[in-house]
């Protein structure tokens, strides 16, 4: 009798305490409370060179996923293009205090002062696939010296006159003032320095614009007739360099090295179909995802003050040409669909 | 009922100044302005932060630079061309700034001079071309773009990195592109400062004033001998300039200098010139003009830019934007003279007295007693106005040509041209020295000397606060006389129309004219009496303290007490004639004769009455078949200080004096002017003292 009181006291207690527990119950698990609360209501600010081609589209996924999934604000402002209205958005953003500030500098030097004022101003910066003498906080993007290495490794592997051929390549460059081009442009400069089995016989500029490679690689084939190949700076650009080789009716004979973002049709579709010879991939993708993680990481970690312990987030590099064309590549439907 | 009604609102409501505004030359501002005012209201709802610190300082920023090269464009615009390569200069100069900043080294002075001579040569090449050479500007200033873009692109090409490396710190580089004066940036004050000094050039100075010319009229300009090709080169030369020192600011600011630096500057640049109003044409802009259409571009891009708009929106919407602003000119252009021709002229309520009936009994009946003139120059002279006699019996009149015509004594038959002036020479008087002094209509007061040269007495007397016209010049100086100390008084008939359309005064009926006086001893010129309904002759009285002067449509004659115990007093003496006086001179009797230049007529008396009539008849029917008051015929009166007609003399065949203005006895003669006749009429007068002249009356004989 005395235990059934203590067993139904037990109960009822038990009972009592269920009762008390709040009615959806997450479990804790000693974190996720806490990155939410950091997370939510905070600004991120994103100015890409435009949001008019695959690698800030592919960025912009993931950005704005995690950003629902928290409750962040993602601004993104419309440069277009142009190094004077990203200069601008930037400063809007900066002065509309967001807490972590993206971006992609079109020009080596053109946001540099802009990336320190954001940090005087309490601003995290992260910059994509390009980035400035200075860092900010974060560079999550593609080692540019590796690549044009590997293009440069590539090319000469194929041209070489070791290897029987004529050693003649031409150079296309993007925009001078871009990082990329003026890193690659440099580490072009080292690797062929000195080379007696490679003559880099032209090296010209064609502004990241497909027609304008065009017009320069058909110029140079018609200089050079007997050229062994190209290296380009960027497989959106170098489509040009595609079609005047192939107005040339050199397709197959003339070697084209490129790099870009991986997505199927820019990057594994014109390597299957023989308009780039091999494509350096850096995964847009893998970068979305980078990008996203030290958002993440900034916003709940927020260095003091902002600038005072760079980090370098290199994304790993893949060379993609015949014979792995057909998986090496990510589909911007499917990110878009689905996520990065 | 309605008549009252229609007084209290000629009275109360000032329609007159709707057409006043409308015909100042800064309405063409109010166009843009509007379209300044709309985007602002537009946008700033839609941008939180829209008048934030941060924002309008960036947004000034912005401004300043654009601005430089829209002043440059504006002049050079103005100045009947086009600079297309602006583009193409900001961007070598951004490239030079940096060179010399950073790879050479130079210090902050010599870069902005070497940026300023590049943008200066690259401005010379293409003003040498456009100036002198005459080639057409617009071709010419693109090819100017292409090639000046393509040095860019090789010099990129070449020395890129060179030039972008930070060599050396300096602060003073650092605050052009980015530093502020308590909130205002360095770019907007130096695009402000140099906004002024241009602004100071197009309006007042005289380089101003021959680039506006050679804009509006080139031929007429070259024929005038402006140098039409000094002119325009030297636009293009600033154009250069200024475009260089927005590159020198760009470089500073962003500290690099990419192949798509400047890239569309030149289309910005035109877009606001168009919008802000700076006619494409040339000849019609202001340095405002082109600040207001920088500040629309400025607004319009960066709120398109802050409300994150897809790729391409924020142009089209400054195309569309362009396009309205564009439709919008040309139609005000067109319409503009028309809408103010029409709007202009404020009929006001004038209700006159009945003019009594003019038949045998009255005072006034006709007669042909000047029918027996002698005629002189008869087809020699065109608008005698007034005519005066000096103590040697020549005889001076205007002519509408601008001259004083003399005619010599004793017969008036030969004459020459005592003195060219200008205008319309009207109303005539000599002063104790035998200077000529004479009110030239469109000019000014005037006087001759004896030795026939021309002095300029007056042309401007004071502003009045509240007048939106200006009246501090004078448009139709009328008539005159002079006091014994020397003071000129002088009527001006009305400041709201000029000579060539003084009859559109009397459409209005209101009281638009004044009395002025000029005091020879201090050189000073004060407006005496103002609020007149056509004021016309002035005579001084004997006593030497009061005149009397002529109000042509209000049908009187007044006496004003200038000096003396009753000194600001005046009476009207003649209330109610039956003509619109005109001058007033004196007898030989010690009275006065007053010539009429038309009569009174009952039609136009009602329509005094009725300003809707005659607003509506201004708005619907062509202005040559507008009502005007009877100026056909006249009649010339001798009265007396208490307003009693004494004599009264009639052309009653009207061949040659149907209309007269003025009448001047001299010697026992009466000389008649009219300021539509071709010839001068002298009538004897019988009885009258044949030693009497006007310079005896007034000077007791002394002078010339």
């Amino acid at each position: 009798m005395r235990l059934n009181i203590v067993i139904g006291g037990l109960l009822a207690m038990m009972a009592f305490a269920l009762a008390a527990l709040p009615a959806h119950a997450e479990f804790d698990d000693g974190q996720i409370n806490k990155t939410s609360a950091l997370l939510k209501g905070k600004k991120v600010g994103f100015v890409p060179i435009s949001m008019g081609f695959d690698l800030p589209q592919a960025w912009y996924e993931g950005l704005h996923r995690a950003a629902e999934l928290y409750g962040f604000e993602v601004l993104v402002r419309e440069a277009n293009w142009n190094v004077q209205a990203g200069a601008q958005a930037i400063n809007q953003l900066i002065g509309e205090k967001v807490d972590v500030l993206i971006i992609q500098p079109p020009e080596m030097l053109a946001y540099a002062k802009l990336v320190d004022k954001a940090n005087a101003a309490g601003i995290s910066v992260i910059q994509i696939n390009l980035k400035s003498p200075n860092t900010g906080d974060a560079y999550v993007g593609a080692n540019w010296t590796e690549i044009f290495k590997r293009e440069a490794q590539g090319i000469t592997a194929i041209c070489s006159r070791d290897k029987g051929r004529n050693g003649k390549i031409a150079l296309i460059q993007g925009a001078l003032a871009t990082s990329g081009s003026q890193i690659g442009s440099q580490a072009l400069k080292e690797f062929f320095a000195g080379r007696k089995d490679i003559d880099v016989v032209a090296d010209q500029a064609a502004d990241w614009d497909a027609s304008k490679a065009r017009a320069v690689a058909g110029t140079i084939l018609k200089q050079h007739p007997d050229l062994c190949g190209f290296i380009g700076f960027w497989e959106v650009q170098d489509i040009g360099i595609a079609a005047a080789i192939k107005e040339a009716g050199l397709q197959g004979k003339v070697v084209l090295v490129t790099n870009g973002g991986g997505e199927q049709k820019s990057n594994c579709a014109n390597v299957a179909n023989g308009n780039f010879t091999m494509d350096v991939s850096y995964d847009a993708r893998g970068q979305a995802r980078d990008l996203t993680t030290v958002v993440e990481s900034l916003l709940q970690n927020k260095p003091a003050p902002p600038g005072s312990h760079p980090i370098g987030i290199y994304s790993p590099l893949t060379n993609i040409d015949k014979s792995n064309a057909a998986l090496g590549c990510w589909s911007l439907d499917g990110v878009k669909r689905d996520g990065p | 009922m309605s008549e009252s009604f229609s007084r209290w609102r000629a009275r109360l409501l000032p329609g007159h100044i709707i057409g006043e505004i409308l015909s100042k030359s800064w309405i063409d501002n109010a166009i843009p302005f509007l379209l300044l005012l709309l985007s602002i209201a537009f946008f700033s709802p839609r941008i939180s932060d829209f008048f934030a610190a941060y924002s309008l300082e960036d947004n000034s920023r912005q401004l300043g630079e654009l601005l430089l090269i829209v002043l440059g464009e504006t002049i050079v615009v103005l100045a009947g061309g086009i600079d297309l390569s602006v583009g193409a200069t900001f961007a070598m100069s951004t490239f030079a700034c940096l060179g010399m900043f950073n790879a050479l080294g130079w210090s902050v002075p010599s870069v902005m001079l070497g940026a300023a001579a590049i943008g200066g040569a690259i401005g010379l090449v293409n003003g040498l071309l456009i100036g002198y050479l005459r080639l057409r500007a617009f071709l010419t200033s693109l090819v100017t773009l292409i090639i000046v873009r393509a040095i860019f692109d090789a010099l990129t090409l070449k020395y890129q990195i060179a030039v972008s490396m930070p060599n050396q710190k300096s602060d003073l580089w650092d605050f052009l592109g980015n530093g502020s004066w308590f909130g205002v940036p360095f770019s907007l004050a130096l695009a402000a400062a140099i906004g002024l000094l241009c602004h100071i050039t197009l309006t007042r100075l005289r380089l101003g004033w021959h680039i506006q010319a050679v804009g509006g009229a080139r031929r007429s300009a070259y024929n005038a001998g402006i140098p039409v090709g000094r002119t325009v080169c030297s636009t293009y030369v600033l154009s250069g300039v200024l475009a260089a020192l927005s590159g020198a600011l760009y470089a500073s600011r962003l500290g690099a200098a990419g192949s798509d630096t400047g890239v569309g500057l030149e289309v910005a640049a035109l877009t606001a010139a168009v919008l802000g109003g700076v006619s494409l044409g040339g000849g019609r802009g202001s340095v405002v003009k082109g600040a207001l259409g920088a500040l629309i571009v400025t607004i319009v891009q960066t709120s398109l830019l802050r409300l994150g708009l897809g790729s391409g929106a924020s142009e089209m919407i400054l195309g569309i934007l362009l396009l309205v602003a564009v439709a919008i000119d040309v139609k005000w252009l067109k319409n503009r003279l028309k809408v103010l021709a029409k709007v202009y002229v404020a009929p006001g309520y004038l209700a006159l007295p009945a003019a009594e009936v003019v038949d045998e009994r009255s005072p006034y009946a006709l007669n042909d007693r000047l029918n027996a003139v002698e005629l002189i120059g008869l087809g020699e002279i065109e608008g005698p106005e007034d005519v005066i006699l000096d103590t040697a019996g020549n005889l001076y009149c205007g002519s509408r040509h601008g001259d004083v015509i003399r005619f010599f004594a004793p017969d008036h038959k030969k004459w020459d041209v005592y003195a060219h002036i200008g205008g319309h020479p009207l109303g005539h008087a000599f002063d104790r020295d035998g200077n000529l002094i004479v009110c030239v209509s469109g000019m000014g007061l005037y006087k001759v000397t004896p030795a026939q040269e021309i002095v300029k007495l007056s042309d401007e007397t004071n502003r009045s606060w509240l007048s939106i016209i200006d009246d501090s010049r004078m448009r139709l100086a009328d008539d005159l006389d002079i006091a014994p100390d020397g003071r000129i008084f002088f009527s001006e008939a009305t400041v709201r129309f000029d000579v060539s359309e003084w009859m559109v005064d009397s459409l209005e009926a209101r009281p638009n004219g004044r009395i002025i006086c000029y005091d020879p001893r201090t050189a000073t010129t004060r407006t005496v009496i103002s609020k007149l309904l056509f004021p016309n002759g002035i005579c001084m009285t004997l006593d030497g303290q009061s005149f009397l002067f002529a109000e042509s449509w209000g049908c009187r004659i007044t006496r004003y007490w200038f000096d003396g115990p009753n000194k600001g007093r005046s009476q009207v003496i003649m209330p109610n004639l039956p003509g619109y006086p005109d001058n007033i001179n004196r007898s030989s009797d010690g009275h006065f004769w007053c010539a009429f230049v038309g009569m009174r007529a009952p039609t136009f008396d009602l329509a005094l009455r009725m300003p809707g009539f005659r607003k509506r008849m201004v708005e619907r029917v062509p202005h040559d078949d507008w009502i005007y008051p009877n100026m056909n015929s006249g009649c010339v009166i001798k009265f007396d200080l208490e307003g009693t007609v004494r004599d009264c003399l009639w052309d009653r065949n009207g061949v040659n004096h149907p209309m007269i203005t003025s009448m001047r006895e001299h010697q026992g003669h009466l000389y008649l002017g009219g300021s539509l006749n071709n010839r001068i009429g002298r009538l004897k007068l019988p009885g009258a003292d044949p030693e009497w002249t006007g310079m005896r009356s007034y000077w007791q004989g002394g002078g010339a």
